[in-house]
């Protein structure tokens, strides 16, 4: 879906992914944890698309398992992983989060314009065409 | 009283202004969960998580 905005408004969109693990979803937390260390050896984005294909499957293990599927040096990702180094920082996107009204996931902000839960891409596209334009774009007719 | 018109309607466009500021919330960005340009016409952030 994400990849697909990028691809049909090329530079014309950034996306940034923020960290909202739920207390409810006991894994959420330890996988975004495991995303970051992916991501500072260079994988995040990688990492983040392996672990919703792979989801709900976040044991310790298993994170180390899809580091590992990438090929990233294990030793490194797992003393990062152990050591909690992202938690802080993961912690700070959830109270930033909340601080915005983010009370649910997943919850967008398009150009500051809040939007909650899964949508169709024509949901992006009408935001983005506003936010572009400040006009949705028309509902195909049908021929 | 042409003045005190004109004075109020600059306080309600400031207000609005003001208001529409407060309400777009600012975020940090970590390079690293970005995608895209920093200087894109459009940020699209996501609060998510995995499970």
């Amino acid at each position: 879906m994400l990849g697909r905005i990028i691809a049909e408004y090329p530079g014309k969109v950034r996306l940034v992914f923020k960290d909202f693990p739920l207390a409810s979803h006991e894994g959420a937390l330890p996988a975004a944890e495991a995303a970051r260390c992916a991501g500072d050896l260079g994988r995040f984005w990688e990492y983040h698309d392996l672990l919703f294909v792979a989801q709900p499957s976040f044991a310790r293990a298993d994170l180390v398992g899809y580091a590992s599927r990438l090929g990233l040096p294990v030793d490194r990702f797992t003393t990062c992983l152990d050591g909690g180094q992202h938690r802080q920082a993961v912690r700070a996107d959830l109270a930033e989060g909340r601080a915005a009204g983010v009370r649910g996931t997943p919850t967008f902000f398009v150009n500051g314009e809040r939007m909650v839960g899964a949508r169709p891409f024509e949901a992006f596209r009408a935001a983005i065409e506003q936010a572009l334009n400040g006009t949705a774009p028309r509902e195909p007719k049908n021929p | 009283m042409r003045r005190v018109a004109t004075a109020l309607l600059l306080i309600a466009v400031l207000s609005v202004a003001g208001a529409r500021a407060q309400e777009a919330p600012k975020f940090t960005v970590n390079p690293v969960m970005a995608r895209g340009p920093a200087d894109a016409p459009v940020t699209i952030v996501e609060f998510s998580d995995y499970q």
